[in-house]
């Protein structure tokens, strides 16, 4: 089989924007940790609580592919591949968090008691940190690994290895993904809990890594790459799948505030209030305009799922949701919620983020062939049609 | 690439069947005498309907004083079965319409049969609370119109409330995209079947169907956008049944997680009985080659996943009740695997979450034997889920003189074997009358693993 793709045409300018991007996100970070610590290390947080959940998506897609034996999105699987790339520094950003961020985390002067203090213990919540990540680090490289080592043996049993690997993380990461949420984010605001936090934060990080993945595959489209690879179909294919988690996100944001709502139990609508007052009301109103309510009358139309004009606009106003969305979970505990603290450190390390994934991203794509040129599912993939 | 072309499309159906011969197939069960196994099956069935008919009968006329409610455990055996029932309809759903989303073509030699279970859950379901009111007659009480009864409306801020409104509108959509799919196999019946009532019905109900492009264009079309109907109101349904208790300020019940968890247990209980009824069918019914391995493991794999994600709410719930600190959180779960009805959490633990792992083994998989008895034991677990959920939230309650037990008096059983041979009776008559298999659909996948002439 003849596999024609492209040539990478990047330009020096778009690398630099990125790097450019990155630089201010550190330089931001750096003022704002001598300026205002505590903004500085919320907005760290957040933004690496963002790059791992790209990270993840990308994993839990492609984890999703193998397990469910798909064909129709082989031939995009080293765009996901490459996302993971980003999961390491994030990783290592989250430990640095727990360890730097200490006065993020109430709990770790004021010790609560009882089973919290056992389980809200700092040794316990690092120690779960640490071993959490490096196992969903090991599985995950070792998938991607052997998508890449089959470029060069094309051993179809190595995919049946990845299939079973992905079984094995999908189940570790439905174990384990809630109780990092709670520790990392739900912690935040340690008198208060909600049983639906780790679903919501997967509905989150699997929504925005969709939408990751659409501007990603239509700019290597457009720059080389997958230019005679993606089509129409894959991207109507992707559309759906952003349509529907995000109104899966809806979903399970309306099922917790209802719920949380109906009830009234001060100990639980306290999170919602520090949300809807001092100036949070129409943020909040806005993550839920610009995640679901707008994303899904647009993207209902056939033509707009196969529209990438169409579709990248969707993904914009997502990830900037999915960044709003984070936001209104940590900062409102972390920083305050009297008044909405948004400036240049906020602003800065918000367009540093993604311009760091953006590098790391680059690196790492075109280390490997664009394609997973020995898959057995590629031919079917490079002609998947609806 | 022909080995690879085999990897990702091995045949659906098997025996190289040509068109007709699938249309004899499904069809020449209907058109034979029924089997005598049938007439066995029906007799049982029928018997248990009517113990159920005497048992609601009897409590409709005494008054609901015969269930082994008490002050404390105001909600028990009616509910259970309600939510359980219903459960069991989502399968259907998931596979007709969810499925049909997802372009799984497999489902195509279940998806009728699934339907049908969904239909006849829904009704099984439908009979607690018509019951439960007390006073059944006065069930169109619950439709919100303008009235004589002055200013009485329905309290429409109650959960059951939206219950009566997603039920039913759930029900009409499914049957709606049941007939709907029925009518090309219909009219295969009319064609196929000598003058008689039976072609008479037929071609009724065919709706004049003539198998032209257009007539299939406007068919696919709806059924498309029926399936889009149907997605997001099997879930609505289960959510808000899971808001019957989640809206509620009692420990146990008011969690965030039981939307999405009541969603996903749903199916893994409906899926759990489309296999258990899909294997006994595809043996008696001699369907092998239609409800092959491969549909068999791939509704395995969709129980080891909807189960994984019950398993994962079990541990959540546990988890942030120890973290809330909240004593009557902690309790309620501590009570729940060590208080005196803990045998039912352990029954529910060890069905709902050990006995899937077996499907993760491919051996165990292609053994239909061990397959029916995992998802007998799935049916068992998820109905003691419920019970679980429902009675030792309330049977201890924040006094500790209120505490009493709960047992089912011989009404409530006798109601509920009832409606378990209702399910099985209409069941028994669905395979009689109709093509289990929708066979329109099978056609289009025949040729599905085929090398392209």
């Amino acid at each position: 089989m003849t596999l024609k793709h492209g040539a990478f045409n990047l330009s020096d300018r778009t690398y630099g924007l990125f790097k450019w991007f990155a630089i201010l996100g550190v330089v931001t970070f750096g003022l704002g940790l001598l300026l205002a610590p505590q903004r500085a290390l919320s907005s760290f947080l957040l933004v690496n609580i963002g790059l791992l959940g790209m990270g993840l998506g990308a994993a839990l897609f492609i984890a999703f592919q193998y397990v469910c034996g798909a064909h129709w999105a082989v031939a995009l699987r080293r765009v996901p591949e490459a996302m993971c790339g980003i999961l390491p520094w994030a990783a290592g950003g989250i430990v640095i968090t727990l360890l730097a961020g200490k006065s993020l985390y109430p709990w770790t002067s004021e010790h609560a008691v009882g089973m919290k203090g056992v389980i809200l213990s700092y040794p316990f919540v690092l120690a779960r940190t640490i071993v959490f990540l490096a196992i969903w680090l090991l599985l995950i490289r070792a998938i991607v690994r052997r998508s890449r080592l089959q470029d060069q043996n094309g051993d179809a049993s190595l995919s049946a290895s990845n299939t079973r690997l992905s079984a094995l993380f999908l189940v570790v990461f439905g174990l384990t993904f809630w109780m990092a949420c709670f520790d990392w984010v739900m912690s935040l605001e340690p008198e208060w809990y909600s049983t639906m936090y780790g679903v919501y934060h997967f509905a989150g990080l699997f929504l925005g890594a969709l939408a990751a993945m659409v501007l990603l595959v239509v700019w290597l489209h457009r720059v080389g790459p997958l230019r005679h690879v993606l089509t129409e179909e894959h991207l109507h294919d992707i559309g759906k799948l952003l349509f529907g988690f995000s109104t899966f996100w809806m979903y399970i944001w309306f099922s917790e505030y209802m719920l949380i709502w109906y009830a009234d139990f001060p100990e639980e609508t306290g999170h919602f209030i520090r949300r809807l007052t001092g100036g949070w009301g129409p943020l909040f109103v806005a993550n839920m305009v610009i995640t679901w309510l707008l994303p899904f009358f647009i993207l209902l139309p056939k033509s707009v799922k196969r529209n990438p004009n169409m579709l990248v606009k969707v993904a914009c106003m997502i990830l900037v949701g999915r960044w709003l969305d984070l936001y209104l979970l940590i900062y409102p505990s972390a920083v305050g919620h009297e008044v909405v603290t948004f400036g240049v450190v906020e602003l800065g390390m918000a367009v540093g983020a993604p311009g760091l994934f953006m590098l790391i991203f680059i690196r790492s794509f075109r280390s490997f062939p664009p394609v997973p040129v020995s898959d057995p599912l590629l031919e079917a993939s490079l002609h998947h049609h609806q | 690439m022909a080995s690879v072309h085999a990897t990702i499309s091995e045949p659906l159906i098997l025996g190289d069947k040509s068109p007709g011969q699938v249309t004899d197939d499904v069809c020449s069960s209907l058109e034979r005498g029924p089997h005598v196994s049938w007439w066995i099956a029906l007799t049982v069935s029928s018997s248990m309907l009517l113990l159920g008919l005497v048992a609601v009968v009897y409590q409709v006329l005494t008054g609901i004083g015969t269930w082994g409610l008490n002050n404390t455990v105001g909600w028990a055996f009616d509910i259970t079965n309600f939510v359980f029932w219903i459960g069991i309809g989502h399968a259907g759903t998931l596979i007709s319409a969810v499925l049909f989303l997802f372009r799984q073509k497999w489902r195509t030699s279940v998806n009728r049969a699934a339907e049908a279970m969904t239909i006849i859950a829904v009704i099984c379901a439908g009979i607690y609370p018509l019951i439960h009111m007390g006073r059944p007659w006065l069930a169109h009480w619950m439709m919100p119109y303008p009235n004589t009864r002055g200013p009485l409306w329905i309290n429409f801020r109650s959960p059951l409330v939206w219950d009566f409104f997603a039920i039913s509108t759930y029900f009409t959509i499914s049957f709606v995209f049941w007939y709907l799919g029925l009518v090309p196999d219909l009219a295969t019946l009319r064609d196929r079947l000598a003058r008689g009532w039976r072609k008479t019905v037929a071609g009724f109900l065919s709706l004049g169907w003539n198998g032209s492009f257009r007539t299939w264009f406007h068919y696919e079309t709806v059924y498309l956008l029926l399936a889009g109907l149907a997605t997001p109101l099997v879930i609505s349904v289960h959510t808000i049944v899971s808001w019957d208790f989640a809206t509620s300020v009692i420990p146990g019940w008011h969690t965030t997680i039981l939307p999405p968890y009541f969603v996903a247990g749903a199916i893994f209980s409906g899926m759990s009985m489309v296999l258990t009824l899909m294997l006994i069918a595809r043996k008696t019914m001699r369907l092998e080659d239609y409800i092959t391995e491969r549909h068999v493991g791939a509704m395995c794999k969709l129980l080891i996943a909807t189960g994984g994600m019950v398993t994962m709410a079990y541990a959540t719930e546990f988890v942030t009740a120890m973290y809330s600190n909240n004593q009557y959180e902690q309790f309620a779960f501590i009570n729940r695997a060590k208080g005196p009805l803990c045998w039912a959490y352990w029954i529910m633990v060890s069905c709902n979450v050990l006995s899937p792992q077996l499907l993760w083994f491919k051996w165990v998989r292609s053994n239909m034997a061990i397959v029916f008895a995992v998802t007998i034991l799935i049916n068992i677990g998820m109905w003691f889920e419920r019970f679980v959920i429902i009675v030792t939230s309330l049977h201890r309650d924040y006094l500790p003189s209120n505490w009493t037990g709960y047992v089912p008096t011989s009404i409530e059983i006798a109601t509920l074997v009832g409606s378990f041979g209702l399910f099985l009776t209409l069941f028994l008559l669905f395979c009689r009358f109709v093509p289990v298999i929708a066979i329109a659909e099978v056609k289009g996948v025949l040729n599905h693993g085929k090398k392209p002439h």
